[in-house]
C-alpha cells in the first residue's frame, strides 16, 4: 500500500527551498562533541537553528540534532535537491564543506524503519542494491547517497510517469541503473543487474493487504507474508512496524540462504 | 550443454562442463560458492560482444520481448550446432527452438547454474571485470528506458522557452539598430526619417542610394509606393543635412545589411518557433496562437509546470504584480494578463472581454493538460474548444445586442428610467465615440505626441499593451461621459491629466494597473480633480 502523499512537493516548508543553504557566519571552533560531528550552521529546519550532525549508528546515515532529530544521507551531488528536501551544509575542521540532505520518514518508507529502530539496514557504503518499486526515486536517492560511488543501485519502476523523474535523477547520479520494467519478471532485465548485496522491495501489489480484506487485521496479513517469504529461502530476522509515520506497514528484514552468502531482502 | 547468459557488454555462451551436477539444485549454490570450483562446472565457449550502444539497444529491446535478435541468431547459429541450450526466459527458448531448430531447456536448475555463473562473471569471462560492465550496464539501461519512454527530442519545450526568448532580444536589438540607422542617416538626410516610417524599408532605401545625390536617378519601385518615392526625391534635392564622405557612407551601409540580415533571420526564427508550437502543444496553438502560447509556457517554466496551473492561474499569468498588488490592498484583481493579446479576446467587446478571457483560460488549462500529459499529438481538442468559444462569444455579443434592439413583437422592452443612461446609443454595443474638445488642450497634445514617440521605440508586446492602454483611456473617457453630464467637462480635464502623469511611468506596470483601474474608477464616486492615484 503505497501512501499517496508519498514523493515530491512534501517536506516541510518549500519555502526555505534553495534559499539559505551554505554555513552563514562562522560558529566558535572546537566545542566538537568527541571528535566527531562538527557543528553545523544552518540552512536546515526553521533557518537559523543549529544543528549537530552526527553519524548514525547505520553507516552511511548520519542524525541531526537541532530542535527536533531528523535523518540525514550524505548529498551524492551537492548544491541540489531531489525532491525540494532540506539540505544542511557543514565545515569541517579542515575548512571543507559537506552538504547532507534531510531524509524524511513521512515520504520514505526506508526513513521510517530507521527511525523506528532497524536493527540492520543492510544497505552500506559500497553495497549493491536492487530497489524494486523506485517510484519517482525519492527514497532511491537516499540509498544512493548511501552507498555511495562505489556502491550501486538497480532501480526499477514499472510507471512511466514515475519512471520519467526516475530517469532524469538517474542522469544526475551515476551510481544509479534505472530500470522501467515490471518488477515481478526479473528474467526482463536480467541483462541489467548483477550479483546484488540487498533487495529492497516496496511494490503496490494487486493481492495486497487490507485493501482486498478488509477484515483481516494487519498483524495477521505480515504474519501470513512473513510465512510466503520463508517458504521462499528467507530466513526472517527482524519485523518492524511502520507507526506513527505509515499505517499498516510493517518492515521486515530477512537474509536470503544466510550461511555465506548474506543476501537480504526487506519488504513491507 | 550450453548455457546462454546475457551480459550488458554482450553475449555469451558457456559450455557446463559436469552435467551430472546438474540433477541437484541445492548443490548447484555450493560450486559457484569460488571461482575455482566455478571454473571446473562451466567454461566459456564464445562472447559475442555488441558493436556499439545502438546495437546492444536493440538487441536487448528484443530480448525483453522474448525473441532473439538478428546478432542473437548468427551467434547462436555459429555455436551451438548439435547442442541442447539453457536459457533464462522460457518463451525466448521456445523462439529458438523453432527458428533456429536449437533445443533450449529451462528449469530450475537452470536458474541455478545463472545465479551462480553471475555471481562469479569477472572470473568467468577474463577481460571483462566489473569496471567495465558496470558503465555499459549503466549506458544500456538509459538507452532502454529511453526507448521505453518514448522519448522524442520533439517534444522537448526547452526549444520553445529558448525561441521565444530569442525573438524578444532579436526585436529589441532591430529596434536599437534601426533607430541607430535613423539617427546617422539623419544628419545626411533628415527629412528621410518623416517620410518612411518603417524601419526595414528606411533600411533598404538607405542600402540603395547610399549619399542623396543619387535618389534622383535611382529606382525604388520596388522598396516603396510610387507617392512616397517621389517624396522622397523632392526631398533629396532640398534637403538641409550635412554631406558624407565615402566612408562614412559604407559604414551606415554595413548597419542597414545588419538590420535587414536580422529581420530576415527574425522571420525565420518566427516561423521555427510556430512549426515547434504546433508540435509540442498542438492544442493551445490552436486556442490562443502561438505567440502567446510560446508565452504561457516560457513564463511557466516548461509544459508540465504550466500543466499543474489551475485556469485562474492560467488567466492572470503575466500579470503577477498588478494581482499581489490587488490582493494586499483588497481591490479587484486583474482580469487577464498573458492571455489578452490572444485572438479570441482581442475580438471581444469591452464588456466580454473579461467573460471571455476566463472561458478562454480554463480551456487553456484543458488544452495544455492534454499536450503535456495527453498521448495524441493532433489539435483536435484544441480546434473544437476554440469554436465552442466562438460560439460563446457570439452569443454574449448577441445577447447585448438583443436586449437593446428589443422583442420580436414589435413593442420595444420597457426598461426602468435612469436619468443618468446615455440615450440614443442605439444599437451600439458601446457608445459611439464623439470629438473629445478636452483633446484640443496642449496638456493632451504633449500627451499624444509623447505616446507616439515612445510608441515607435517599443517593441511589438508593448505595443500591444500601449493599444490596450489607449483603448482603457478611451473606455475611461466614455465612462466619464456616460455619468453626470454637468460634470463631463471638469471630470475629463483630471481624467486627461492622469493620462500624462501615467505616460510618464513604464509602460508595463500602468498596461497591469489599467486592469484594476477601471473598475476601480467605476466605483467610486466622481469627485473633482480627485482621482485616485494609482501609484
Amino acid at each position: 500500500m503505497r501512501s499517496p502523499l508519498r514523493g515530491r512537493g512534501r517536506g516541510e516548508g518549500s519555502a526555505m527551498r534553495g534559499g539559505g543553504r551554505g554555513p552563514r557566519g562562522r560558529g566558535p571552533g572546537g566545542r566538537v562533541p568527541g571528535g566527531r560531528g562538527p557543528r553545523s550552521e544552518p540552512g536546515g529546519m526553521k533557518g537559523g537553528n543549529k544543528v549537530i550532525v552526527t553519524p548514525h549508528r547505520h553507516e552511511g546515515v548520519f542524525t541531526g540534532k537541532g530542535k527536533d532529530e531528523v535523518i540525514l544521507t550524505k548529498n551524492l551531488v551537492p548544491g541540489e535537491s531531489v525532491y525540494n528536501e532540506k539540505r544542511i551544509s557543514v565545515q569541517n575542521e579542515d575548512g571543507t564543506k559537506v552538504e547532507y540532505r534531510v531524509w524524511n520518514p513521512f515520504c520514505s518508507k526506508l526513513a521510517a524503519a530507521i527511525f523506528g529502530g532497524l536493527d540492520d539496514i543492510w544497505i552500506k557504503p559500497g553495497a549493491k542494491v536492487l530497489y524494486l518499486g523506485a517510484a519517482s526515486g525519492t527514497s532511491v536517492s537516499h540509498v544512493s547517497d548511501i552507498v555511495g560511488p562505489e556502491g550501486c543501485v538497480y532501480a526499477v519502476e514499472f510507471s512511466p510517469r514515475s519512471g520519467r523523474d526516475l530517469v532524469n535523477m538517474a542522469k544526475k547520479r551515476r551510481n544509479v541503473v534505472p530500470i522501467i520494467e515490471d518488477a515481478r519478471h526479473p528474467a526482463k532485465y536480467r541483462m541489467l543487474v548483477s550479483m546484488v548485496d540487498v533487495i529492497f522491495a516496496d511494490v503496490a501489489q494487486p493481492y495486497q493487504a487490507n485493501c482486498i480484506d478488509g477484515t483481516m487485521p494487519a498483524e495477521t496479513v505480515f504474519s501470513n507474508e512473513v510465512k510466503k517469504l520463508q517458504a521462499d529461502e528467507l530466513k526472517p530476522a527482524e519485523q518492524i512496524t511502520l507507526e506513527p509515520y505509515e499505517r499498516d506497514h510493517a518492515c521486515v528484514v530477512g537474509g536470503y540462504r544466510v550461511p555465506r552468502k548474506q543476501k537480504t531482502a526487506t519488504a513491507s | 550443454m550450453l548455457l546462454l547468459f546475457e551480459t550488458p557488454g554482450g553475449f555469451a555462451i558457456f559450455k557446463v562442463l559436469d552435467e551430472g551436477k546438474l540433477s541437484s539444485v541445492e548443490d548447484l549454490g555450493n560450486v559457484f560458492s569460488s571461482p575455482e570450483s566455478a571454473r571446473k562446472m562451466v567454461k566459456l565457449k564464445a562472447f559475442d560482444k555488441f558493436d556499439n550502444t545502438s546495437d546492444a539497444l536493440e538487441a536487448v529491446a528484443k530480448l525483453v520481448e522474448g525473441t532473439p535478435s538478428k546478432g542473437l541468431r548468427k551467434f547462436l547459429k555459429a555455436n551451438c550446432k548439435g547442442e541442447t541450450l539453457a536459457v533464462a526466459d522460457s518463451k525466448l527458448g521456445n523462439i529458438i527452438k523453432e527458428k533456429l531448430t536449437i533445443d533450449c531447456v529451462h528449469n530450475n536448475a537452470v536458474m541455478e547454474l545463472l545465479r551462480g555463473v553471475r555471481s562469479q562473471l569477472s572470473e568467468l569471462i577474463t577481460g571483462l571485470g566489473e569496471q567495465d560492465l558496470a558503465p555499459m550496464s549503466l549506458e544500456l539501461s538509459h538507452s532502454l528506458a529511453r526507448y521505453k519512454l518514448k522519448f522524442s527530442s520533439d517534444k522537448v519545450d526547452t526549444m520553445i522557452i529558448q525561441a521565444i526568448g530569442l525573438l524578444d532580444d532579436l526585436d529589441k536589438e532591430l529596434n536599437t539598430y534601426a533607430m541607430r540607422v535613423r539617427e546617422w542617416y539623419g544628419w545626411h538626410f533628415p527629412e528621410l526619417a518623416k517620410i518612411i516610417s518603417d524601419n526595414i524599408l528606411y533600411a533598404k532605401s538607405v542600402k540603395l542610394m547610399g549619399n542623396r545625390i543619387n535618389a534622383a536617378k535611382l529606382d525604388f519601385s520596388e522598396i516603396l509606393a510610387d507617392e512616397v518615392e517621389a517624396e522622397l526625391k523632392e526631398a533629396s534635392v532640398i534637403s538641409m543635412g550635412t554631406e558624407v564622405s565615402d566612408l562614412d557612407l559604407i559604414h551606415i551601409r554595413e548597419l542597414c545589411d545588419q538590420v535587414l540580415s536580422l529581420a530576415e533571420y527574425r522571420a525565420q526564427l518566427y516561423d521555427y518557433l510556430k512549426s515547434r508550437m504546433n508540435t509540442i502543444a498542438p492544442n493551445l496553438t490552436a486556442l490562443v496562437g502561438e505567440l502567446v502560447g510560446a508565452r504561457l509556457i516560457s513564463h511557466g517554466g516548461s509544459l508540465l509546470n504550466l500543466a499543474k496551473q489551475p485556469g485562474s492561474t492560467v488567466q492572470i499569468l503575466g500579470a503577477e504584480k498588478a494581482l499581489f498588488r490587488a490582493l494586499k490592498t483588497k481591490h479587484n484583481t486583474p482580469k487577464y494578463g498573458l492571455i489578452f493579446h490572444a485572438s479570441v479576446v482581442g475580438q471581444a467587446g469591452r464588456k466580454n472581454k473579461p467573460r471571455i478571457a476566463r472561458s478562454l483560460a480554463a480551456k487553456a488549462a484543458l488544452s495544455i493538460r492534454c499536450d503535456a500529459l495527453g498521448d495524441a499529438g493532433d489539435n483536435s481538442m484544441g480546434v473544437e474548444n476554440r469554436l465552442k468559444l466562438e460560439a460563446r462569444l457570439r452569443s454574449l455579443e448577441g445577447k447585448d445586442l438583443g436586449r437593446l434592439a428589443g422583442s420580436a413583437k414589435g413593442k420595444p422592452k420597457i426598461e426602468v428610467y435612469n436619468k443618468d443612461k446615455k440615450m440614443g446609443s442605439g444599437g451600439l454595443i458601446a457608445p459611439a465615440e464623439t470629438y473629445n474638445t478636452a483633446a484640443d488642450s496642449l496638456l493632451v497634445q504633449t500627451t499624444v505626441s509623447a505616446e507616439n514617440g515612445v510608441k515607435e521605440k517599443k517593441d511589438k508586446k508593448k505595443k500591444k499593451k500601449a493599444e490596450a492602454e489607449e483603448e482603457e483611456e478611451a473606455k475611461a473617457e466614455e465612462s466619464s461621459k456616460k455619468k453626470k453630464k454637468k460634470k463631463a467637462k471638469t471630470e475629463v480635464e483630471p481624467e486627461v491629466v492622469e493620462p500624462a502623469k501615467k505616460e510618464k511611468k513604464k509602460k508595463k506596470r500602468k498596461h497591469e494597473e489599467e486592469e484594476t483601474e477601471e473598475p476601480a474608477k467605476k466605483k467610486e464616486e466622481r469627485k473633482e480633480g480627485e482621482e485616485e492615484e494609482e501609484e
